[in-house]
């Protein structure tokens, strides 16, 4: 196998490198577009908490079991000290 | 004639203003429906429910037969959001630490309150009563005061859309999801097994797959509620499967009210399939109500000139109290 050879493993290697270099930038603003449609889903689903009256309320609920355990770092991100889905704060 | 505008429909709505007789006159068709061998099923969404109270008998929450081929229904919501919230409420306690279960205890009180609710509740049961009738069953709504009823009927649209854009906020996050994965990624691919069984051991693709499995979680229940709405949407905005029939009482008001009610059904894509004008007094029982017929006349008149397309269908003032079935097929006789 030409494949393994010592050359090309380096070769490779070094791609990845300059790969990594490059995509960087870019996974950073893909990751951070991501969290922030994230957030924003967020605070439509407790919205409620937020003081916010939401007329789907009865349809959000649903939601909240599938998103419960990313709550404690969005209402960190969000800048409430306090998570909407504790009686004493969380941290 | 009424029957007619039920053959072949699926669900007729009966709506209009407090008391001028809509759970009279829903009561009346389909008892004259079911004899003629129509199954029908008579479904109360008016809070203030009164078909028991017409039939002389217990109906509540659950399916109750009135007479034969004919059953009877009268929804309550706080009890349908009651339901919805404690099946919620045990899937978090089943997924969650204890000392978060008051937190979301109190959310789902929260939402218990929060305006929407209740109608929500309304519009799911009305949902689930169609998905579930019999396939040759009429299902006739007897539905509450004006106003709600129009929104009740634009509420399937409006929540699509609000679904549609959670689902988009969904998709978008998907797809910056899979667009990071693609540059993080590459390298994956060529690498070997042994590179793969490592990550695996260490755990580095683990998030990934958590959040895949929590993004199509989401989506499902959102494609439920999505497909729920659009069902119903559907089934309400088209003519051939649904009507509307609007009673009225010949006063000033319920004219104006009635005029109102069909532009906002026609604006909600809901077809109005009949005018039920009720309680006309008689010519020929006294001056009084011979002036009172007189004055009726106008409001019919200007109802007709309004409405000139709609079938107008005119039921006198009936003697007596409106309990038992005589009573009912006697009204029926003038649909």
């Amino acid at each position: 196998m030409t494949d393994t050879s010592p050359a090309r493993r380096r070769l490779r290697s070094a791609a990845g490198v300059v790969r990594d270099v490059l995509a960087g930038p870019y996974a950073r603003t893909f990751a951070r577009a991501r969290r922030d449609e994230d957030d924003l889903f967020m605070v439509i689903v407790m919205a409620e908490a937020l003081g916010v009256p939401n007329p789907a309320s009865y349809y959000t609920v649903e939601l909240l079991p599938v998103v419960y355990d990313q709550v404690h770092d969005w209402h960190r991100r969000m800048g409430l000290d306090r998570s909407p889905l504790e009686h004493v704060s969380c941290c | 004639m009424l029957s007619g505008l039920a053959a072949g429909r699926e669900v007729l709505f009966v709506g209009g203003k407090g008391g001028v007789g809509k759970t009279a006159v829903a009561s009346a068709l389909g008892l004259s429906l079911a004899r003629a061998g129509r199954r029908v099923l008579l479904v109360s969404t008016d809070p203030a429910h009164n078909l028991g109270h017409l039939w002389d008998q217990r109906v509540g929450d659950e399916i109750t037969e009135l007479a034969p081929l004919l059953r009877g229904l009268e929804i309550d919501p706080a009890r349908t959001t009651a339901q919805h919230l404690a099946a919620v409420r045990s899937t978090m306690e089943r997924l969650m630490p204890d000392h978060l279960q008051g937190g979301v205890r109190r959310h789902l009180e929260l939402a218990r309150d929060a305006p929407g609710t209740h109608e929500a509740a309304v519009l799911e049961r009305i949902a689930e009563v169609v998905e579930q009738r019999h396939p040759d069953e009429l299902v006739v709504f007897d539905t509450a005061p004006s106003g709600h009823t129009a929104r009740l009927v634009a509420l399937p649209e409006l929540m699509q859309a609000w679904t549609g854009g959670l689902m988009r906020r969904q998709e978008r996050s998907a797809r910056f999801g899979a667009a990071l994965r693609g540059l993080q990624g590459q390298g994956r691919r060529d690498a070997d097994a042994g590179d793969r069984a490592a990550a695996d051991i260490v755990g580095s693709s683990r998030p990934v797959d958590q959040r895949g499995r929590r993004d199509a979680e989401i989506r499902q229940i959102l494609d439920r509620r999505q497909a729920r709405f659009t069902g119903l949407r559907s089934l309400l905005q088209d003519d051939a499967r649904s009507s509307f029939v609007i009673v009225l009482a010949a006063e000033r008001l319920p004219v104006l009210e009635s005029v109102e009610l069909h532009e906002q059904l026609t604006r909600a894509g809901m077809g109005v399939g009949a005018l039920v004008v009720n309680k006309r007094s008689p010519a020929d029982a006294g001056e009084l109500l011979a002036d009172r017929r007189a004055v009726e006349q106008r409001y019919v008149a200007q109802l007709g000139a309004a409405l000139p397309d709609l079938p107008l269908h005119e039921v006198p003032l009936l003697p007596g109290d409106l309990v038992g079935e005589d009573a009912l097929l006697r009204l029926a006789s003038f649909l």
